[in-house]
């Protein structure tokens, strides 16, 4: 399991983008405008502290057993893109949505 | 209702708007002040306005006025026009003060007072020429209007069928300056030059400018 065919390491933690229409969201709003979703992917296995690496070494040698533990970083947002505004199908609501979409990934 | 499943223009504008960095964060950036109540009131009117001006001053007019001056076929798309602004913080008031009242409030602020004065030397028709515009130049008739919004003189389209637009005031109790303050209404409500300027600009005629 998990071991990489090649040398070359899995992609590491990126920024992605997608064109979606606001009710691809599923939040429930009603409106034809659309955004630009932004969200974190890749793997986090190059990068950690020396609390990853220790955990990453406990878990190894068996002296740390749990599955409530990640030894590894996550690829998170660590900044969120600006507001997004749009109006609703009611052509008099206006809805904005704050911290929707991420700006900067990182391995958190 | 096919007027309003149907998409239009300022649906294509608005859409455009979001997938644009800049137009995206600024738009966000009056809406949220121009729909917070505070207080018992609608909302923060000075910071609303001061949100539009900026949005105004700082995107692009392929994406601002796309949203503003967008050419409609259907209620839903004059009516989303309408909305741009957010005219129930920005530009609708409790009461409607007399127009020649409101043009002394605006020139007593710096920024309005010299906005009102490129709109009505921007947007002055004239009859004799090709535009309807004396300057004959749509862009600037544009720029011009566009700036009142955020001031006190914050216009707005008047009903969904027509282009007419009119900043929140009438003419009533003018006393002996009805004649005068008719005429500055009918600058907005009945501007020929501006019409054609609008009408331009959504029917991309007058593309050259841009």
């Amino acid at each position: 399991k998990g071991r990489r065919g090649q040398r070359g390491k899995s992609r590491d933690c990126v920024l992605t983008e997608m064109h979606l229409n606001v009710t691809d969201l599923g939040l429930g709003y009603s409106t034809k405008e659309e955004l630009i979703f932004r969200y974190c992917s890749g793997s986090c296995e190059t990068s950690g502290t020396l609390y990853d690496q220790i955990l990453n070494n406990l878990t190894q040698n068996r002296k740390l057993v749990s599955d409530k533990i990640r030894p590894q970083p996550c690829c998170r947002p660590i900044a969120y893109d600006d507001d997004v505004s749009f109006l609703d199908d009611d052509l008099s609501t206006y809805h904005v949505l704050r911290k929707h979409s991420a700006k900067k990934c990182g391995c958190v | 209702d096919p007027a309003i499943s149907k998409g239009n223009n300022c649906l294509d504008a608005a859409k455009a708007c979001n997938l644009n960095d800049t137009c995206k964060k600024l738009r966000s950036a009056y809406i949220t002040p121009c729909t917070s109540s505070v207080s018992n009131e609608v909302c923060n009117k000075r910071k609303c306005h001061k949100a539009l001006r900026q949005f105004f001053d700082k995107v692009p007019p392929k994406h601002s006025y796309g949203m503003l001056f967008c050419s409609c076929r259907d209620v839903a798309c004059t009516e989303r026009r309408r909305q741009t602004i957010v005219p129930v913080c920005s530009y609708e008031d409790r009461e409607k003060p007399n127009c020649l009242n409101l043009q002394d409030t605006c020139k007593t602020n710096y920024i309005c007072r010299s906005r009102l004065a490129d709109f009505i030397a921007n947007c002055q028709p004239e009859t004799q020429s090709i535009s309807s515009c004396l300057k004959e130049n749509y862009a600037d008739c544009l720029l011009a209007y566009s700036g009142l919004i955020g001031t006190v003189m914050t216009p707005n389209y008047l009903n969904y069928n027509s282009l007419s637009v009119a900043p929140w005031c009438d003419c009533s109790n003018s006393g002996n300056d009805l004649e005068e303050c008719l005429k500055f209404l009918n600058f907005f409500q009945d501007n020929i030059c501006l019409k054609n300027a609008i009408q331009a600009f959504g029917n991309g005629t007058d593309v050259n400018v841009w």
